[in-house]
């Protein structure tokens, strides 16, 4: 009744057909992996077998930042300078912002940029500056892609925000391993080699202060910071988080920050809570210290803003 | 009866898979050829290395001394006379008016126009240095205790650090701080902090350019 089947239960047209049907199927499938060629930033060995920053040997930690050195060196022809910070005792780090002389000008967000080695393209910024009018604090209402001939404007002040470095960081209470905490110092770090970059210490921050890299960082050559350090500025890959550090690299070697460093108006101020004589110290006791950011959050920032007058 | 839809299914297996290979080979086309499917995002420029530098508004005179710099713009008795006091001249309003060879100041001190005498600070028996309110001589490197004669809440916390700007080490034992002067920021004839163009925002996702920019690639 049907066509006569051969022995081995197929005849040559249904198997020529069958066949063309899988070799465009593979070539198709083949085609669809075509953007894992562009790859090339696979994990080495040594990288995939690297422990916890915190299980860590100063042997290990030697062997990384050997390794983050090399693999800066082939990717930008720039050998860097990578170490790893510890937190110094005695040291509880605040920052104060004085809205009072904040002009909004934006250089923090640019120095902060070149200083920790952040994307250009796409950019990531960790502070944003918010203007306000004068006599409010709706941050709802704020404005941050304000772009006047001058600043300040008359009837507005500037806030900017960037991570708040909580006491209580609900960051590091949702990270699923354990890939930022806080230091005794008080800096909430990531460890960029053990993000697994699922993004919820970004949804939980209330600041939002924390950014994604979506893309691959592009940094080009000539703007990369050479002064690198492990929980800090070193080049981050695709797919991890990163954040405001109090730029560990420069603090836990006495220095100020870079944001404070170029601010022209002198509004922000930084330094150790715990040495009665320290700028912070006076101004916690002797300004007007208005808040800390979403105080009712329950967050305890170490990052106060604080007024003249 | 069973032949039939037999004859039939057996059509529609080769359509069928006749169909699946062109939509194969032509997904191999499309993967091959196409674009990547990622989004094209627009190039941002670098930020003008301007807004990177950490210089003050301004440089005293006591900077340009500091650092050995030609002072033939602040030689005084090139063109004033030693030991007497240059006269000064008011207009009707008791403002006063600003010889025409000292285009540079702009006297804007005091909301109310009061601080208008020249030697409320300059010393006017010697042009190179300052004088305190209580007529003590001061050097233009001590400008701060001058300032801080009228400005007392001010000039305390500049010296505790909390007004004006510092740069260096906040660990004093590893290093020395940098405190900058009221003059490196404030001109001290019109001491009003100036406004200036502010750097660029954030990246938007959508910037305004993009929609105007028609590029069939970026539609999918």
């Amino acid at each position: 009744m049907s066509t006569p089947t051969p022995a081995n239960g197929m005849d040559r047209r249904s198997f020529l057909r069958t066949s063309a049907v899988l070799t465009t199927g593979l070539a198709a499938l083949a085609a669809s992996l075509k953007p894992l060629m562009e790859m090339n930033d696979f994990p080495t060995a040594e990288r995939f077998m690297q422990k916890y920053y915190k299980e860590m040997t100063p042997a290990d930690m030697d062997k990384v930042l050997k390794r983050i050195t090399n693999e800066v060196e082939k990717q930008y022809g720039l050998r860097p300078h990578v170490r790893d910070y510890k937190p110094m005792d005695g040291v509880q780090y605040v920052y104060c912002l004085n809205l009072t002389r904040c002009i909004g000008c934006r250089k923090c967000v640019h120095a902060c940029v070149a200083e920790n080695n952040q994307s250009r393209n796409p950019e990531i910024q960790y502070i944003r500056v918010l203007k306000m009018e004068d006599g409010s604090l709706d941050i709802e209402k704020a404005e941050h892609d304000y772009d006047p001939e001058q600043v300040p404007e008359k009837g507005f002040f500037y806030m900017p925000v960037q991570c708040q470095q909580c006491k209580n960081p609900p960051c590091v209470k949702v990270c699923p391993v354990h890939a930022t905490w806080q230091e005794t110092d008080g800096i909430t770090v990531v460890d960029y080699d053990w993000c697994i970059g699922c993004r919820y210490c970004e949804a939980a921050c209330p600041y939002w202060a924390r950014r994604f890299n979506w893309t691959k960082p592009e940094i080009p050559k000539e703007r990369l910071n050479p002064e690198m350090s492990y929980l800090g500025n070193r080049p981050r890959r695709q797919g991890v988080m990163e954040k405001c550090h109090f730029c560990i690299q420069r603090t836990r070697q006495g220095k100020y920050p870079a944001c404070l460093e170029v601010c022209p108006a002198g509004a922000r101020k930084f330094g150790n809570i715990l040495d009665p004589n320290s700028e912070v110290s006076y101004i916690l006791n002797h300004k007007r210290v208005f808040i800390q950011l979403k105080e009712e959050m329950g967050t305890s920032p170490r990052f106060f803003y604080y007024f003249d007058v | 009866m069973f032949s039939q839809p037999k004859m039939n299914s057996s059509a529609r297996t080769r359509l069928v898979l006749l169909a699946l290979a062109a939509v194969f080979a032509g997904l191999t086309i499309l993967f091959v050829f196409g674009s990547s499917g990622r989004p094209r995002l627009q190039n941002i420029p670098l930020v003008d290395t301007n807004f990177l530098n950490t210089a003050t508004v301004r440089r005293s005179y006591a900077d340009l001394v500091r650092d050995k710099e030609d002072l033939s713009d602040f030689d005084c008795y090139a063109c004033h006379e030693k030991g007497k006091a240059p006269p000064l001249r008011f207009d009707t309003n008791q403002n006063i008016i600003v010889a025409k060879e000292h285009p540079d100041i702009v006297m804007g001190h005091g909301s109310h126009g009061r601080n208008n005498n020249c030697f409320n600070c300059h010393n006017e028996t010697n042009l190179l240095a300052l004088q305190s309110r209580d007529g003590r001589p001061l050097t233009f490197s001590d400008s701060p205790q001058l300032c801080g004669s009228c400005h007392g809440p001010t000039y305390r916390d500049w010296e505790a650090g909390a007004h004006g700007r510092t740069s260096g080490y906040w660990e004093r034992s590893l290093g020395s701080i940098n405190r900058k002067q009221c003059v490196n920021c404030h001109n001290p004839h019109s001491p009003h902090f100036p406004g200036r163009k502010p750097a660029p925002g954030p990246h938007l996702l959508h910037p305004p350019e993009v929609a105007t920019a028609t590029e069939p690639e970026s539609h999918h």
